[in-house]
């Protein structure tokens, strides 16, 4: 193998575009489509824009380079003259010292290539601009075409005729499980066939589009390229060091906003930015759990690391993270446009904010080695600017050690070469946003808490006077009684003083309680809320209020614990033998220690009242009341219509999705080393069209979904087609269904599947046995973090999943003929399809028939039906061999369903 | 009782034929197979090495926590004179201030966040060492039975890792610290790079891991695709890996009835479809899972084995039967043709010897004594020593100095600096010792061995070479492929 993989693979695609440019006028090479990618691919990571690394002070990535002299003082491309240029004649020199690319690289170029790049030179060398540096435009449809605009572009690069249209039974199954995750059932299947309108399909693709569950499949989507995972670090422990407990409701936002068909620009400004464009939305700042995604504890460098990949992969298609250590080998972006990136997000740190109805999450834990990050449930987990006069130090190596203090902090902006122009402006936040505590709802669910703190305290007062007067008379009327009888009662006796005078304190302290919080209302709205009074007195008040409550609190502690021992005490006189008086003394001693240590907080609680306080604890964190504006700044600028990335990436992963191919290949790379796109025209109309219909996706999909490309046949007819790798769309792709489809579908078959939406993700391990969409369980990079049967169906990797993998395992077929899910499915499909056939159908080619349409959905054919009765009779027999008490007809039917569960037909999209 | 044995299509249409191995036809693989890419898809490797292999197979044996080097493979007289001295009081040069220091380690957590303690005052070794073998190499005298095999092995005492804490169990498999672009395993190149020797069984087995729900890195292929990931076997012969087991409801025969008719009717479309290689991959996946139901148990069930095989392996004893058993599967699965064999004999960090030192390696070394060496014995008695190379690690060393962390008097900390680590078998030159720390133990001397020179050297005993094993669209730096270690080769 003397050339690498990557090159070849590019040289075949430049001699398929020279073919069929060669085909329509046969101009000179197109520097960006022809001579780029050579250049790329073979010089630039000596003689590209990394000036650390650049061999013989000779750069061909820019003009200003290539048409000068290099350190041997010849000039390395003369325009119009390919033999005076040394380039052509290093490339063609024999001498092993001389010849570039040098051999040491094992890169040649071919014959086909160095003819372009002759040709190129001897047409002047005219320079021109990576394809995707530039913006995009709407190009003219091809002269003479006709029909769906998708379809006209396509057909220009057609090289056979195209597959038919595919069945409707096959377009049902593709169209639905491509927009809400879910294969139909029979009854959906025989509705669609009945309809025989000529806009059946369409109505089918809009009741699905508006269907909930399309936003749920989509999310799915979206959520792999935004790499959502929920918290990890050190599960077992557990110890949050990544994520956040409560990121699941940015999962919700996602599925939300695509119901809603929110923009995808407004999507991205609220991911990168709520904060700062819809500051007082506290539902739409929690989309900044992209950003919390990322939160690393141990390392802050890390966080704002990992922000600057994967928000220029995300949304730029640019590897902004190889120009960490370096300048980037390929792009044009410098050292110090990768920190310069990194500013945006500099002043960026996590708060948890309360929401209505759920608990004080309180303040946000900060890290601390020796702590562990306990898992907070309560309350929004979103991104805000702690310190907007946070410095970005540059620094050597890609180690933050190695900060480089004698230049001047990175300032917020684009990468240099896009010449784009952002402007930063501080934005003011609402006091709800700086004092969340002041919101009514906070106050209102604060005193709330305390009056039901209180009622339920007093409801146990007088119960417990009652056990008292009885235990008191019972104690009364031992008189002349056994001592240990009397000592008994004299027990319970106290024991109901005691359970007395915990109600009474309990009740003291919630009325302590809402004092406090009166107090601290009062003083928080003096403080914060600009409301008149005295604020020294009401914070002493509040405070002295707090101390008050303290003590009443401890009081109440201590009491309980002084009833924990005496219920210990009587377990160690109770004991039967010596081992369980052991285990009870040891108990008994634990309890004592507690009571003493509560009993000494108490008193350390009233040492500390004796002292009023002077100030008190506002009913929540406060914050700054203005943020930089960095990341509206960048946000807006990624979306605006000058960028000429981030609508071409958008096109492409949601066309990926939809044909199972990207239109170009690298989905998060569209720098110079990444891919082509396949049809240039076709995404720049698409990129355009985005744009211009409000960044509607769900407009994109129906455009997608109802070209004649999307809905031809899948399987190929012909033995030897001419593009087997269908490059043309001359035929649909088939494509596994993804794991959350499988399991999905499965339940969704066996009308199982749980449709209750949203909330805190759910534990993988109860995977088998839920019934709720698989993209409300956890996903996260340990083990553990994907479900044990998902997992096996190329389940996204949180940390990496810009493009699904698609695999066949033996251990797929294993989960599908051997798991539970698929066991309790099969026998649940059987049993409804039985059911539902009228008494004189129920014999077995009606079932098979309906076993069919509900999982394949298309009738056996005639082979299939006769293999399929034979297996009936046959595991009928081996069922009641098995065990004798048996429907051995009724287990073979479940058999046969799960057969079809495991027919390739059904883990398929055809 | 195999169900394909009459299926309607000639053998010749399947994707046997096209030397994929198990537990992945990866698509991108498969379609490849047939003449047809897919967009970005490359060149998979075609399962044969790239020059001659001295071995075919592979027992990586990992201890997680971090072993004493001093107190193991690399004993140091010198921490005894030096005991209870800090670094700058020994005549010796302070170990501290060697530029080493500095550029070989990373810490994980922030430096304003935290920098772990470096703990300067010498502790002594907690137990003596002597001469064993022919070749004289001094081990420590917790390794009676090890002692009597150091003929067959090289010890590689000079290695050295960036990581201080217990990512690096992960770095010593992918190359990677933690604050890096993760890698896949080592396990998984060899996966990616090897063809099959038995396709019923899995080219990469885990045993007694991944230790911990962080450590998955270990064993993970990541870009490489699921099909190259390790997989990780209980040693249960009766439910040995997840979904392994026929669902109790179920009798054999109705199972081998489902797994015919899945095959006819997949037949019967394959005989419309002739040109789906999708289809044709996922026949084969049914044939390999019906095989892999009965292959896999059977390689785990030891009644086959002798009493007196079982006891070299320690089975007989409480303290050395976890170990054992993995060991004696891993010798069967090896057997059998996997290329791959990762043992965890000990937990999660159960090396971790912060504190009491001495009582934790003389119970953890007396687990594992025996049964390593009862499988260097038995696997140069069947002859399996010669094709299989037997790697011996841990993620990184113990600090020389005293920990003091809470209060601390009697165990060592992390130890990133230097480290060692044995081979033997196939293609190693027996009973030698490579590379040196200095003489308190600290740093690893010379230029050391880095983890992935552990990668290189399996790799290239496997007739590998790293660098040929590309992934486009992927870029590895140069630390990922490391160096042969050549001086251990024979």
């Amino acid at each position: 193998m003397d050339v690498p993989l990557v090159l070849r693979g590019r040289a075949v695609a430049a001699l398929i575009l020279l073919a069929a440019s060669a085909a329509v006028a046969a101009p000179g090479p197109d520097f960006t489509r022809d001579i780029l990618p050579i250049l790329s691919a073979h010089c630039f990571e000596c003689h590209g824009p990394d000036d650390a690394d650049r061999k013989a002070k000779l750069r061909l990535d820019v003009p200003e380079g290539a048409l000068g002299k290099g350190e041997s003082g010849d000039l390395a491309i003369v325009p119009g003259k390919s033999a005076e240029s040394e380039v052509m004649r290093r490339i063609a020199s024999a001498d092993a010292d001389e010849v570039m690319p040098p051999p040491k690289t094992k890169r040649k170029l071919t014959a086909r290539q160095i003819e372009l790049l002759k040709s190129w030179i001897d047409g002047g060398a005219k320079w021109g601009q990576h394809w995707a540096f530039v913006q995009p435009k709407r190009a003219a449809f091809p002269e003479g075409s006709a029909g769906h605009s998708i379809d006209r572009f396509l057909a220009a690069k057609m090289e056979q005729p195209p597959a038919p249209e595919a069945s409707k039974p096959a377009l049902l199954r593709r169209v639905s499980v491509d927009l809400i995750g879910l294969p139909p059932t029979r009854d959906e299947l025989q509705a669609f066939l009945a309809d025989e309108a000529p806009d059946a399909y369409e109505r089918l693709v809009e009741r699905l589009l508006n269907d909930p569950r399309h936003g749920e499949r989509w999310a799915r989507h979206w959520m792999d390229v935004w790499r959502y995972s929920d918290w990890y670090g050190r599960r077992l422990v557990p110890d949050v060091w990544n994520s956040a407990p409560q990121i699941w409701r940015w999962r919700d936002w996602i599925v939300r906003s695509l119901n809603a068909d929110k923009g995808y620009d407004r999507m991205v400004k609220e991911m990168l930015a709520a904060d700062e464009v819809a500051p007082g939305d506290l539902e739409a700042r929690v989309a900044t759990g992209y950003l919390v995604r990322n939160w690393y504890a141990l390392n802050p460098n890390q966080w704002m690391r990992d922000n600057v990949e994967h928000t220029a992969k995300a949304f730029l298609g640019l590897t902004m993270n190889c120009a960490h250590c370096h300048d980037h080998k390929y792009d044009p972006l410098t050292r110090e446009d990768y920190f310069n990136f990194r500013a945006f997000f500099e002043p960026i740190y996590v708060r948890q904010d309360r929401v209505p109805g759920d608990a004080d999450p309180g303040k946000y834990q900060d890290y601390n080695y020796s702590q562990v990050r306990k898992i907070v449930r309560a309350g929004a987990v979103t991104v805000f600017d702690k310190d907007v006069r946070a410095l970005t130090w540059l620094y050597h190596g890609g180690d933050e050690r190695n900060r480089q203090t004698e230049r001047a902090p990175a300032r917020p902006a684009p990468p240099g070469f896009l010449e784009a122009r952002v402007q930063v402006e501080p934005v003011k936040l609402p006091t709800s946003v700086s004092f969340p505590g002041g919101q009514s709802f906070v106050r209102q669910d604060e005193v709330a808490s305390a009056k039901a703190a209180l009622a339920a305290a007093e409801a146990k007062i007088k119960p417990a006077g009652v056990a008292l007067t009885s235990a008191n008379e019972k104690r009364l009327a031992t008189a002349g009684c056994r001592p240990e009888h009397v000592g008994e009662q004299e027990r319970v006796l106290e024991d109901a003083d005691l359970a007395l005078r915990v109600a009474e304190k309990q009740a003291e302290a919630a009325r302590v309680r809402q004092e406090a919080i009166a107090a601290r209302i009062a003083a928080d709205d003096a403080k914060f809320l600009g409301a008149p009074g005295e604020l020294p007195k009401l914070a002493a008040a509040a405070g002295q209020a707090e101390q008050q409550l303290a003590v009443a609190q401890a009081r109440v502690a201590a009491l309980e614990a002084e009833q924990v021992l005496r219920a210990n005490d009587e377990k160690v006189s109770a004991a039967a033998d010596p081992k369980q008086r052991e285990t009870a003394t040891a108990a008994r001693k634990k309890a004592e220690i507690d009571r003493d240590l509560k009993k000494q907080a108490l008193t350390k609680a009233e040492t500390a009242a004796q002292k009023p306080a002077t100030d008190y604890t506002p009913l929540s964190p406060v914050y700054p009341r203005e943020s930089s504006g960095r990341r509206r700044a960048l946000a807006e600028w990624i979306v605006g219509r000058e960028n000429p990335l981030a609508a071409r990436v958008a096109v492409n992963h949601i066309w990926l999705r939809h044909f199972h191919t990207p239109l170009v290949a690298t989905v998060y790379d569209f720098g110079r080393s990444g891919a082509q796109p396949t049809h240039p025209e076709l995404f720049d109309w698409l990129a355009v069209e985005l744009m211009e219909s409000g960044w509607s996706m769900k407009h994109l999909h129906r455009l997608i979904v109802t070209s004649g490309a999307y809905r031809r046949v899948s399987a190929s007819a012909e033995a030897a087609p001419k593009d087997p790798a269908n490059r043309t769309y001359w035929r649909m792709n088939p494509a596994r269904m993804e794991a959350e489809a499988v399991r999905d579908g499965v339940l969704h078959l066996a009308g199982q599947l749980d449709g209750r939406m949203g909330g805190q993700e759910l534990e993988t391990a109860d995977m088998a046995t839920s019934r709720r969409r698989t993209l409300y369980f956890a996903s996260y990079p340990e083990i553990g973090g994907k479900g044990e049967l998902t997992g096996l169906f190329d389940a996204p990797d949180p940390n990496d999943c810009y493009r699904r993998s698609e695999s066949i395992l033996p251990q797929q077929a294993l989960a599908l003929t051997n798991s539970q899910l698929v066991h309790e499915a099969s026998g649940a499909i059987a049993q409804r399809l039985w059911a539902a056939l009228d008494e004189p159908q129920r014999q077995p080619p009606a079932f098979i028939t309906a076993a069919f349409e509900q999982l394949l959905s298309r009738a056996p054919a005639a082979a299939e039906l006769a293999e399929c009765t034979a297996f009936l009779t046959r595991q009928a027999d081996a069922a009641k061999a098995a065990a004798k008490n048996t429907d051995g007809a009724a287990r073979a039917r479940d058999s046969l369903v799960r057969v079809l569960l495991n027919h390739h037909e059904f883990v398929t999209v055809k | 009782m195999n169900p394909f044995a009459s299926r309607p299509l000639p053998r010749r249409q399947f994707v046997a034929d096209l030397g994929l191995g198990f537990t992945g036809l990866s698509l991108g693989a498969m379609l490849f197979g047939d003449g047809v890419a897919r967009a970005a898809s490359e060149t998979p490797p075609d399962g044969q090495p790239h020059f001659p292999p001295r071995a075919k197979s592979v027992i990586w044996i990992f201890l997680s926590g971090g072993y004493s080097h001093v107190e193991t493979f690399d004993p140091k007289p010198a921490l005894t004179k030096y005991a209870g001295l800090t670094f700058d009081k020994t005549p010796l040069e302070n170990p501290l201030n060697s530029p080493k220091h500095h550029a070989r380690f990373r810490s994980v957590t922030a430096q304003e966040v935290n920098v772990r303690d470096v703990y300067p005052t010498i502790y002594p070794m907690q137990v003596g060492f002597g001469k064993h073998g022919q070749c004289g190499v001094e081990i420590t005298d917790w390794w009676p039975h090890l002692g009597e095999c150091v003929d067959d092995i090289a010890f590689v005492r000079n290695m050295w890792t960036t990581d201080n804490d217990h990512f690096a169990e992960n770095q010593i498999h992918t190359g990677r610290h933690r604050l890096e672009e993760q890698q896949p395993t080592l396990g998984s190149w060899v996966h990616y790079g090897l063809g099959t020797m038995n396709e019923n069984l899995p080219k990469f087995v885990v045993l007694g891991g991944p230790t911990n729900s962080t450590t998955r890195y270990s064993i993970d292929s990541l870009y490489l695709g699921p099909q190259h990931g390790g997989v990780p076997l209980a040693l249960d012969p009766l439910n040995p890996l997840p979904f392994g087991r026929r669902s109790a409801q179920q009798s054999a025969a109705e199972q081998r009835n489902e797994y015919e008719l899945i095959a006819k009717l997949n037949g019967l479309s394959a005989v419309e479809y002739p040109a789906d290689a999708q289809l044709r991959a996922r026949i084969h996946s049914y044939e390999l899972a019906f095989r892999m139901q009965s292959a896999v148990p059977e390689a785990l069930d030891f009644k086959p084995e002798t009493e007196e095989v079982r006891k070299q392996y320690g089975m007989d004893a409480d303290a050395t039967r976890p170990a054992g058993q993995k060991l004696l599967a891993a010798r069967r699965l090896i057997e059998r043709g996997v290329r791959f064999v990762q043992v965890y004999p000990s937990g999660y960090g159960t090396w971790d010897s912060h504190q009491k030192l001495k009582e934790k390696h003389t119970q953890l070394c007396a687990s594992v004594d025996k049964p390593v060496a009862g499988l260097l014995r038995d696997m140069k008695q069947r002859g399996l020593l010669k094709d299989t190379l037997v790697v011996f690690c841990t993620e990184f060393g113990r600090t020389p100095g005293l920990e003091r962390r809470s209060g601390g008097t009697d165990g060592r900390d992390h130890h990133p600096h230097g480290f060692t680590v044995w081979f033997a078998g196939a293609g190693i030159r027996p009973g030698i010792v490579h590379g040196e720390t200095d003489e308190l133990g600290y740093h690893a001397l010379g230029d050391g061995h880095y983890v992935t020179d552990m990668h290189a050297t399996v790799l290239h005993l496997l007739g590998l070479d790293g660098r040929r094993l590309e992934v486009p669209g992927r870029k590895r730096i140069d630390m990922d492929y490391g160096k042969v270690i050549r001086e251990i080769l024979a």
